[in-house]
Formats: C-alpha cells, sequence, structure tokens
C-alpha cells in the first residue's frame, strides 16, 4: 500500500469513525499501518467480550499475519494516548486502551531485540501482570523478554523500560465497537520482513509454507498464553 | 611471538623454522609483502575488520545496516564458525555440535560485506595495509577484533616445546576448534582418579565459563559414575560471577565430586610429571583442563597495539578507539575497558552499540562519543544437565559522556538455579546466531 492510499483509509476510518478521528490521523502522520480488519474471537468463535479478557492473565492472538503473534492485556487500568518515542527520536502517538474502561491493549509479541517470541513449545517474551513481578525488570505491570532481558511497558505504548532492544514493541492498533473488539493494524516501527525470514524452516513447519505464514487474518482467536505454549519462561 | 616484529618473522621463515600451526610454511617462502593488492584501493569508507568473531561478523553486519554506503571487507581465518558461548553445555553432552556452527557466507551475501577466508600476517598502519596469506587490502579504518591469545610464557618462561606439550596434552579449549573436541573426548573417557580445572587469572575469557564447564564436567563424571573427583583450582579468593549459585550447585548436585580451591596462584606447571603447584598447595593429577591466563590476540600484538603490562589493547571506553591509533577500533575480548567482561554477548553488544555506533558518526564527520548507546550484558551458565537448569547475570550499562566512560546502572543476578533458565539460556544463543548468521 502507498502512502496516498494509505491516507485515503485513515480519512475513510476517521469519517465514519469519529471518535478514532484524532489518534488515525496523528497515527497517520507517522507510522500507523492498517491491516485487514479482524474480529478478535474467543475459542468458541464468539466474539471476545473486554469482561472475558482478565487483568491477572496474559492472551495470544495472531495478526496481521497468520503466524504473527500478539499479545493481548487488560492493564486493569485507563491506559491513555501517550507519544511514544523510539531510541532514534523518532516520536508516534500511541491510541491508548481500547474496552469500557480504556485498560485493553495490544502488542506484536514478537521482541523486537532478536525476534524472540511465543511457539507452541516455549514463549520467553510474557506480560507480567499486577503483583507478578519480573524478577529482572523488578516490577509488574511490564513485558519481559527472558533471551536478553528486554523490558517494555505495555501502559506506554511498548516503550523500552530497560535492556537491549532498539525500539519500541509494534503497537497492534485495536478498536472497540459495540462490544466487539477488532484489530486494525500496527503503529511503530515493525519486524515482520525479518522474522519471516529468518523462521523460515520453523514457519514451514508451523504452516506448511513461507507463503501460507503471510496470509493475513480477518478473524483472530484468542487465548490463553498457557493454552497455546507448552512452557512460559518467566524471569 | 610477544613482541616479534614483521622483520623478525621473514627472518625466522627464511630459516625455514616452523612457527606455528596456523601460519603456513608456503606464505613464508614467499614475502609477504610481493602477494598482490586484493581489493581495490579504497575510497573513503572501507572498514576492514580483522577476525570473524561474535564482535567481527557483528560490526560487519552492522556497519552495513547503519551506513549502506561503507564498503565493509571481513577477513576471517577460519573455514567454518564455531561458538565459544555454549560450548560448555555442548561438552556436557546437552547440544550437538551443529548447534555451535555457522557459516560466514550467508551474512556476508545477504548484508554485501565482502567476506575473505584468509590469515592475517601482519598489519602496518603507517599504509593502513593488512597483510594476508592471500595478499593485502588497504583500509580507511581498521576495526581488530582477534580475540584471545594463550600467553603459555608466563607459565614456561619461553620454552615453547614445553608451551607445545601442554597445549597439546591438556588443550585449554577457550579458542573454539580442536581443542574443544579433545577436551570432551578426555572428560567423556575419564573413568578414575584427578581431573584438575586451571582457572585463568582476571582478565580472562568469560569470567563464569571456568565454573560452568566445572559444572558440565561434574555432571558428566556423575552420569557416568567416576571414581574420583574434579579440582578446581583458582587463582581467586572466591566464585565470580554468580557465586553461590556454582556453589550450591557444586555442592548438592555433585557433592564430593568436585573439590574448589580458592586462592590457589600458580608457582608452576609441570605437565610431564602431571603435577600443578600453587600458592595453595601441590596437585597431582591424572587428566587436567589446563587454561593459561589471556592475552589479547597475536595480531594485535604485531599491530603494535598492546599494552605489554596489561596484555590488552588500551581503548577509548565510549568509541572503543585505540589509544594509540583513532584510525582503529578494538572491539571484543582483545579491549580492556573497566567493567566490561570478555563474553560473547559483551563482544556483540558492545560492538553494536559502541564501536558501530562511532566508527559510522566518525565517517559522517560527526562525534563518535556522542553517537554511542549504553550497552548490556547477559550471561547463562548451565550448572545442571538432568533436568538442565541454569543461573543467570545481567549487567545494564549507563554512559557518562562528561567522564568518557561507561559505568554499571544494574546487576541482575539470579543465583537460583531453574530449568526456565535453562530453557532460555538456549533461546539466549539461538536468537544471538539468528543476529550475526540468518
Amino acid at each position: 500500500m502507498d502512502r496516498r492510499s494509505f491516507l485515503k483509509v485513515c480519512t475513510t476510518v476517521a469519517l465514519t469513525s469519529p471518535p478514532l478521528l484524532y489518534g488515525v490521523l496523528r497515527a497517520g502522520e507517522s507510522e500507523f499501518k492498517p491491516y485487514k480488519k479482524a474480529l478478535l474471537v474467543n475459542k468458541d468463535g464468539k466474539p471476545v467480550t473486554p469482561e472475558e479478557i482478565k487483568p491477572s492473565k496474559e492472551y495470544i492472538f495472531f495478526y496481521p499475519y497468520r503466524s504473527t503473534p500478539c499479545l493481548l492485556i487488560n492493564l486493569g487500568r485507563r491506559a491513555d494516548p501517550v507519544e511514544v518515542e523510539t531510541k532514534d527520536g523518532h516520536t508516534y502517538l500511541w491510541r491508548g486502551g481500547v474496552g469500557p474502561d480504556r485498560s485493553i491493549v495490544a502488542f506484536s509479541a514478537i521482541c523486537t531485540h532478536q525476534l524472540s517470541h511465543p511457539t507452541p513449545s516455549t514463549t520467553f517474551i510474557n506480560y507480567y501482570p499486577e503483583g507478578k513481578k519480573a524478577k529482572i525488570a523488578k516490577r509488574d505491570l511490564v513485558i519481559q523478554c527472558c533471551a536478553h532481558m528486554s523490558a517494555f511497558d505495555p501502559a506506554k505504548g511498548g516503550k523500552v523500560i530497560e535492556g537491549p532492544a532498539p525500539f519500541p514493541l509494534t503497537a497492534i492498533v485495536l478498536s472497540y465497537e459495540q462490544g466487539k473488539i477488532y484489530a486494525l493494524g500496527t503503529l511503530g516501527k515493525e519486524v515482520y520482513e525479518d522474522f519471516f525470514d529468518v523462521f523460515k524452516p520453523d514457519l514451514r513447519k508451523l504452516y506448511g509454507s513461507s507463503r501460507k505464514a503471510r496470509e493475513l487474518v480477518d478473524v483472530c482467536t484468542v487465548l490463553e498464553m498457557e493454552e497455546y505454549t507448552e512452557e512460559i519462561v518467566r524471569c | 611471538m610477544k613482541g616479534m616484529s614483521r622483520r623478525d618473522l621473514l627472518k625466522v621463515a627464511g630459516a625455514g623454522i616452523l612457527i606455528g600451526a596456523q601460519m603456513r610454511s608456503t606464505s613464508f617462502a614467499t614475502p609477504v609483502k610481493s602477494q598482490g593488492r586484493m581489493l581495490p584501493p579504497p575510497k573513503g569508507k572501507r572498514v576492514v575488520i580483522v577476525g570473524g568473531g561474535w564482535a567481527g561478523v557483528t560490526a560487519a553486519k552492522y556497519i552495513k545496516k547503519e551506513m549502506p554506503s561503507a564498503e565493509v571487507v571481513l577477513i576471517e581465518k577460519r573455514k567454518i564458525f564455531m561458538s565459544c558461548p555454549i560450548s560448555n553445555v555442548w561438552l556436557g553432552g546437552l547440544v550437538e555440535m551443529d548447534f555451535l556452527m555457522h557459516d560466514f557466507h550467508t551474512p556476508a551475501s545477504k548484508y554485501g560485506y565482502t567476506f575473505i577466508n584468509a590469515t592475517v600476517l601482519d598489519i602496518d598502519r603507517s599504509k593502513r595495509r593488512v597483510y594476508t596469506n592471500e595478499g593485502y587490502v588497504d583500509y580507511d579504518y581498521l576495526i581488530l577484533a582477534p580475540g584471545i591469545g594463550y600467553n603459555y610464557d608466563a607459565w614456561f618462561k619461553g620454552d615453547r616445546e614445553m608451551a607445545r606439550y601442554c597445549a597439546t596434552r591438556f588443550p585449554s579449549a577457550f579458542i573454539p576448534g580442536s581443542e574443544h573436541i579433545a577436551l570432551k573426548r578426555k572428560v567423556h573417557n575419564f573413568e578414575e582418579g584427578t581431573f584438575v580445572l586451571v582457572v585463568p587469572p582476571p582478565p580472562h575469557r568469560c569470567p563464569p565459563a571456568p565454573y560452568e564447564r566445572a559444572a558440565m564436567i561434574a555432571y558428566v563424571f556423575k552420569k557416568n559414575g567416576v571414581k574420583g573427583k574434579l579440582i578446581i583450582l583458582d587463582p581467586k579468593n572466591d566464585i565470580k560471577p554468580k557465586g553461590p549459585g556454582f556453589r550450591n550447585a557444586y555442592i548438592e548436585l555433585y557433592g564430593d565430586l568436585v573439590e574448589y580451591v580458592p586462592n590457589a596462584k600458580i608457582k608452576e606447571v609441570d605437565p610431564v610429571n602431571k603435577v600443578i603447584r600453587t600458592t595453595a598447595g601441590d596437585f597431582k593429577f591424572d587428566d587436567a583442563n589446563l587454561n593459561p591466563p589471556h592475552r589479547a590476540g597475536d595480531i594485535a600484538w604485531k599491530a603494535g597495539l598492546v599494552n605489554p603490562k596489561t596484555g590488552w589493547c588500551d581503548v577509548d571506553p565510549l568509541t572503543l578507539q585505540s589509544k594509540l591509533d583513532p584510525r582503529v577500533f578494538v572491539a571484543g575480548d582483545a579491549s580492556s575497558v573497566k567493567g566490561f567482561p570478555k563474553s560473547g554477548d559483551m563482544a556483540h553488544n558492545h560492538t553494536q552499540t559502541m564501536v558501530v555506533k562511532a566508527l559510522v558518526a566518525l565517517m559522517k564527520g560527526k562525534d563518535p562519543r556522542e553517537a554511542v548507546k549504553a550497552p548490556t550484558n547477559t550471561c547463562y551458565s548451565m550448572v545442571n544437565g538432568d533436568p538442565k537448569e541454569a543461573i543467570v547475570i545481567n549487567v545494564l550499562y549507563d554512559i557518562d559522556l562528561k567522564k568518557g566512560t561507561v559505568v554499571k546502572k544494574k546487576v541482575n543476578v539470579e543465583n537460583r538455579r531453574s530449568k526456565q533458565l535453562a530453557t532460555a539460556t538456549f533461546e539466549w544463543a539461538r536468537a544471538l546466531y539468528r543476529d550475526m548468521f540468518s
């Protein structure tokens, strides 16, 4: 998608959905990248309701590609929009949480350092809910990757708190419309091309081919992380 | 070869004396300088990297990523990359050799740098020229990443025959290759008696490595029902870093199999009679892993960039530029920066956040010191094989631009061994191999 058509999309979204106007337009000026609009559903195929997303848990879904994992989090508190600064001084506006309490957020679960991400066997990058402090970052309400100890702030647009990650987690832009949660696109720097390149053999095993791994989705099944992966590595 | 000039080398070569396995005699039959230029003259942005270890391979990739117009040449003598990090885990039999092995060609092709498979014989800094056994290459900037060398002189006072005897029969295996395979055979074939592991004096490559190696050897001995013990002779007064984690593993997992001896500074090593005399007493052994002190790799000495008092290259602590030559950056273990351990993770990290940032700034006419970012260092150590369990240390640094130094901001240590940390150990490595080689 070129810049012109992408601005068109932004305008369309903004016109049809007035509450999004500020966020999307501001984001569109920087890093918003729309993908297929995808409905988040539970295991039964029914739309996920905000009540189903417990603040004490972490959830996974795949978006914008069928093979690219995301963390879905209910922070248990309102998350306001915030300017996110990348380490090279570039900034963009993260739109904050969605849902009745504006507490639901989502981020790509691919670490921006070296692409560690949840797999069916293990996950090293996890959300640490309130009261469950990460030992290394010494705090809760944090996303931490145990491969090299990068820590990200899910209440502040996924910005890097500490560690070797060079830029924030890619944010997944969500919308909350008539009780349903949708994923609309991404915000911030993406790592998908590197991901597809580096994990070619693994993706082929899981999805049959690189092409199949790159299929865009319009429905995302939300699972608890422990339902998806055998071993959750926390540190 | 400490202190030997190029002229001396040629003299020796002329006399037909074989002086080291890695230097082919054919290279010396023809004077180095008569061999041809390998690349056209540089145009101002050629960076030659000597050494394709963790620092060198990282430097090559990230210079091309940050400044595609730079011409990057990586020179490495090995035919294949073998990782020193995780080699102890492999020694314990917990991972296949395939895990450690990587090719130089894929990243060179992907990121667009030139890979030259040759042995560097000399560096003439006045001409900005690197001589190899295949010919010479001129540079605008040089990244020297030769890793470590073994200082057997500290034990054998220039007796090369004895040094070779010791290195052949009791290989150190701190430089990847044949030595590692030899050590693994020793450990897995050991049935009874005393096996000694000598911890080199600091600073040495990978501070926790000797202790992790001891744990892996003890694990193999325990599994094989070895009747005997592993004696760790440490010149320091305690295990550092991750002392409690290693100590608990030795006591709780291996009991009498491991004897840790602190304050055991080497007085004499006698590999023929298998005796080591130390400040903590004399020790006879049946087999051993004898680790001499480390120093900067040989080529750093030939380039005249090593401080003979320390054995390492003095560098600016922010940019890692040599204090003797601002066109030369010393990345990885050969440099000496206060607070930086010599390790694969640290080499990868400071090369990416400091060396490359500084060098690219310099080539763009900017202040290199202002371009550098604070590094981090994460180091896992496997202490048990069944189940696999590990401990970890993680250090975050800060940059003090005013003082021109880097300081430790936060140190996290997890000394409670766990299966989760063992799983993370493998991902730590896979992720960095991905970064350097895929």
